[in-house]
């Protein structure tokens, strides 16, 4: 009886939840994936009603039904003319800027019969039926001159604009995050990829806001990468400054890029982008080689992605391009043999084949080959040579398929001890690493940072913003570090002690800490503030005889020497240098092969201020410890 | 811990000399939009001017308010500020049996709450106590402590789950909103603090006002208090010493037509269910009924007098009378003095008048208000009085 108000109603003294409710969006032209932050605190790519993590963009209308994701995808078979797939890439275009030259079986593009220019899909639909006359109140029926409303749902067509198919595709993934959530979802943060324009950018910018989803920022793909590749839980044993390649293929499209990490700070070294290869080659290999397999075992002719759309058997093809997806699952998964059935593919005949994982990745080869190449290309464009890459990360499904990495590993010429989500071992069971979900799971973290930023940080919301110049900054051009001279005799005359990478932003502070020598009868060390550059030096070993090739019988250059790379160090330009006597300096006690050493501890900070101007201090750890300092001027 | 080390400096070593040396330009680099570091970049350069000093104390300024962010929602678990209290001997040793007595808010460990506690919060308090006092952990916990052989084994402790009784009692009572009501009603800590309450004799003996402090100090307790019944919410509480005219007029207004929820159901006399006796029952549950009326009566009376010895006391009261007077005076001193008048013409004087009735109205309404305010709380005190008689009569003849 008594109303909730009357013992007092006294407010949470925290909100009920705190996780920021925001959601990451990854927009790919086939597939996209929805991120948002659990109850740990992490970003996790969720599933959608279907449970599937990667929906697939397809749109399907039947009858007065709507598909949208994977059954419509499914819809591709008997309904291909509804059914809407790779709309994305026409988002922001006009009709005359798409190639009409590529047929497909999917709902074609047209022109907008009204607005002109203006590219849009056709589709039949029901109009569901109209409501039946309103019951009159009094029970008997009320006469009417009116004739009797259809009850049958009347067939019609409906014209969608690229951008509408946008948005109502983009309403489902918001509507699955709410859903996941329990609340309403404040922002969002969509991928882009990096060759979209600004006019498409508008378009998809304006198409979620249609959806409802606010948009905090539009992330290009290698960005939302490196939003977790930056994040502390990518990993505690990779440096903070390294050279990342990152791979993302595609079901359609290849992108490389080559980016370097400055202590969370990343920029782009090297870009590049092919549309010839992806997810979509791969499958088109591994059709005909079931379509042959279903040939040779009954005997009924299949013609599967010929070039000529009228020989082929489209409905079969469309049917084993749906059942590959699941073998090519397998494959990354699992070395064994892989499965690929389908009812009734040609002429009633049922097919069950298998393929295990060697076997497919001989038969895809020319497609990691490809894939290979571009990277080298890329690494050549970029001056960088592969054993100056430390990690490599994967995105797309396709590269889940450990016979890529193994390939892109040797055929990119990566140094053996390269950082890939494999070596690092974090693909299995949607580790952080995995291909599919990183960059739904970047934007999210990219989301909770926008979000979280006070009003005070008003200004640096801008940054975020497309084309900020906030994001112009100047680094510096050389890595500079410390040599503590000795008479090792080695190419810089001592030890070498990094301590800002080139590339680094300015302004910049690093850190080191370090032992240094120190002799029995004199505690006197010195340093010297050294401006260098690294290079690779190739050597080259005869191998020994007994390593015959066990690669591949299509590589046709059989090397001699085998390539032995080391990184090396050539000094540049002297900066500085100082000398001290250590006040802290301690024996090493113990029956270690170093007991009877003297040595002291020291901390090395540098600052290079935004002007170029150096800050220099080595200082000993601990009380009453020598401090050095040195300061180079900027340059005039 | 530092994995670099160098070697032992030459002895032959000699310093290089450098000439004026500075590092080689910089490049242009457009960063990525993402990440922690980034915003870090951005404060560092648009906030502090690139300097690291100002970076690091602002880092430091942050982490601390996060700490105490942190440490105020109490150890990473959120129980909305449920907290942990100390179970004293004598809340531990409550018999069940005479769960009418106890202090259920004490039990659940809700007392800094009390009746602000939400259904959440009472939620939450309960499953703490239920970890902490379940029956199965008591065996498990509690080992038996007798060396003799023969009692081992046996839980020795047979009145163990008393405690956890009570707390199922408190739970029951405080989850359901009419019982939590009553309970609310006759709250122990609510009736030990109105016994306090001052009444006019304590100021009349003393024969000395009380300071505006400790006016307020008296009283805003008291109506802070009071508010928890009223049925409207937000109440208009006492305010201060500088508080508008409007504000205190409203305050007392409120006050003297309060509307509570406060019932008595809590103090009825236990009807006899085992009793086949009809008449036995009508007659307690009759008893109950006026008993309950009596209370309710008693209460309204007494807030009444409360809010009457507030307003003869509140010295805001006095600054408003003084203040009208100041300016009844003020507007005769301007009408006694025709020279000013002559620039202001006959529009003011006419507003000035109807100022004034209209004042002299407000204040003889007051006036009136205030006597039959006096005059229904003799009256509600004369029938409880008769009321008291007639109970006690009834209890004798009984």
């Amino acid at each position: 009886m008594a109303s909730s108000t009357q013992n007092g109603s006294a407010d949470p003294s925290t909100e009920v939840s705190n996780l920021p409710d925001v959601v990451g969006i990854n927009f790919g032209n086939s597939f996209a994936s929805i991120a948002v932050f659990t109850k740990d605190g992490q970003a996790e790519c969720i599933a959608n009603e279907d449970g599937e993590r990667q929906i697939a963009c397809a749109l399907s209308f039947f009858g007065e039904e709507m598909y949208i994701g994977s059954p419509a995808k499914a819809q591709l078979v008997k309904n291909s003319k509804n059914t809407i797939v790779g709309f994305r890439n026409h988002l922001g275009l006009k009709f005359s800027e798409i190639s009409q030259s590529q047929s497909t079986t999917s709902a074609p593009i047209i022109q907008h019969p009204d607005i002109p220019d203006e590219p849009a899909y056709k589709v039949a639909i029901l109009h569901p039926a109209p409501a039946p006359l309103p019951k009159s109140t009094t029970g008997t029926p009320a006469a009417s001159s009116a004739p009797t409303p259809r009850s049958e749902p009347i067939p019609g067509e409906r014209i969608l604009t690229v951008s509408e198919v946008t948005t109502i595709f983009l309403k489902s993934l918001l509507q699955s995050a709410e859903d996941f959530l329990g609340k309403r979802v404040q922002g969002a943060v969509i991928t882009v990829p990096p060759n979209f324009t600004d006019t498409q950018k508008d378009a998809l910018e304006k198409a979620a806001t249609d959806a409802g989803i606010k948009v905090y920022q539009l992330l290009e793909e290698p960005a939302a990468v490196a939003a977790v590749t930056t994040a502390e839980v990518w990993s505690s044993t990779l440096p903070a400054d390294r050279t990342q390649l990152i791979v993302d293929v595609g079901s359609s499209s290849l992108s490389l890029s080559l980016l370097a990490l400055r202590e969370g700070l990343a920029h782009v070294l090297a870009s590049t982008s092919l549309n010839s290869t992806g997810g979509d080659a791969i499958d088109a290999k591994l059709i005909t080689f079931f379509a042959t397999e279903f040939t040779k075992k009954t005997k009924t002719p299949l013609t599967v992605c010929s070039e000529n759309p009228s020989t082929a058997d489209a409905r079969a093809e469309a049917k084993l391009r749906l059942a590959v997806e699941h073998t090519k699952r397998t494959v990354s998964a699992s070395p064994g043999a892989a499965t690929c059935s389908v009812e009734s593919l040609k002429g009633g005949v049922d097919f069950t084949g298998t393929i295990n994982r060697l076997r497919f990745d001989m038969l895809v080869r020319p497609i990691y080959d490809s894939i290979a190449r571009s990277v080298s290309e890329l690494l050549a464009s970029a001056n960088v040579d592969a054993h100056q890459v430390d990690e490599i990360v994967y995105v797309g499904g396709t590269t889940c398929l450990p016979g890529l990495d193994e390939h892109i590993c040797l055929a990119g010429g990566f140094s053996d001890d390269i950082n890939t989500p494999f070596s690092m071992g974090t693909v299995i069971g949607g580790g952080i690493g995995d291909p599919t979900t990183v960059l739904a799971r970047g934007c999210a973290l990219q989301a909770a940072l926008i979000a979280s930023l006070t009003d005070e940080d008003e200004e640096l919301r801008k940054a975020f913003e497309r084309g900020s110049e906030l994001l112009e900054v100047n680094t510096i051009s050389k890595t500079l570090g410390l040599v503590f001279p000795d008479d090792s005799g080695n190419e810089i005359g001592g030890t070498w002690i990094p301590l800002v990478p080139f590339g680094t932003t300015l302004p910049a502070r690093r850190t080191a800490t370090f032992d240094i020598g120190l002799s029995e009868e004199s505690k006197r060390f010195a340093f010297e503030l050294w401006e260098i550059t690294e290079s690779i030096q190739v050597e080259k070993i005869i191998p020994p005889k007994e390593e015959t090739s066990d690669a591949d019988d299509e590589e046709d250059e059989e090397e001699e020497d085998v390539e032995v790379k080391h990184k090396t160090i050539t000094k540049e330009s002297l900066l500085g240098a100082a000398e001290a006597e250590a006040a802290l300096g301690i024996q090493v006690k113990g029956p270690s092969k170093d007991a009877g050493k003297w040595t002291t501890t020291v901390q090395a900070t540098l600052v290079v201020t935004a002007s170029g101007a150096l800050e220099l201090s080595v200082a000993e750890i601990g009380k009453d410890g020598v401090v050095v300092t040195v300061n180079v001027a900027a340059q005039q | 811990m530092a994995t670099i080390q160098t070697n032992v400096l030459p002895k032959s070593y000699t310093l290089p000399s450098i000439s004026n040396a500075s590092i080689a330009g910089p490049s242009t680099r457009r960063l990525l939009p993402v990440g922690r570091a980034l915003v870090s970049h951005l404060r560092l350069t648009i906030h502090h001017g690139h300097s690291f000093e100002a970076h690091d104390a602002h880092l430091e300024k942050e982490r601390q308010k996060l700490e105490e962010l942190q440490n105020s929602s109490g150890n990473g678990d959120d129980d909305l500020g449920v907290g942990d209290e100390p179970e004293s001997a004598e809340l531990l040793a409550l018999d069940p049996k005479e769960w009418k007595k106890h202090d259920y808010y004490a039990v659940l460990g809700l007392s800094h709450l009390r009746y602000k506690a939400t259904a959440e919060q009472i939620k939450i308090a309960h499953r703490k106590k239920v970890l902490k006092h379940h029956p199965d952990k008591k065996v498990t916990s509690t080992a038996p402590q007798s060396t003799s052989s023969l009692l081992s084994g046996v839980n020795l402790n047979t009145n163990d789950d008393a405690f956890f009784k009570c707390i199922s009692k408190a739970h029951e009572v405080l989850t359901h909103p009419e019982k939590r009501r009553q309970y609310d009603s006759v709250d122990h800590e609510l009736m030990d603090s109105q016994e306090d309450d001052p009444t006019p004799t304590t100021f009349s003996k003393s024969k000395k006002g009380l300071t505006d402090q400790e006016f307020f100090k008296t009283f805003n307790p008291i109506f802070e208090r009071e508010s928890r019944f009223s049925r409207k919410q937000p109440v208009p509480m006492l305010g201060d010493i500088d508080s508008s005219k409007e504000h205190v007029e409203g305050f007392y207004d409120f006050w003297y037509n309060f509307d509570s929820w406060r019932s008595f159901e809590w103090l009825d006399k236990e009807i006899n269910e085992g009793s086949d006796n009809r008449d036995d029952k009508r007659y307690t549950e009759k008893k109950n009924k006026t008993e309950r009326a009596r209370r309710k009566k008693e209460d309204i009376a007494r807030l009444r007098q409360l809010v009457d010895l507030t307003l003869s006391l509140d010295p805001r009261i006095k600054r408003i009378k003084q203040q009208e007077k100041e300016a009844r005076e003020a507007k005769k001193a301007a009408k006694s003095a025709p020279a000013s008048g002559a620039v202001t013409p006959q529009k003011s004087k006419a507003q000035e008048e109807a100022e004034k009735a209209k004042k002299e109205e407000e204040e003889k309404a007051a006036k009136a208000d205030a006597k039959k305010a006096k005059a229904a709380a003799a009256n509600a005190a004369k029938k409880a009085r008769r009321a008291a008689r007639a109970a006690e009569e009834g209890g004798a003849a009984s």
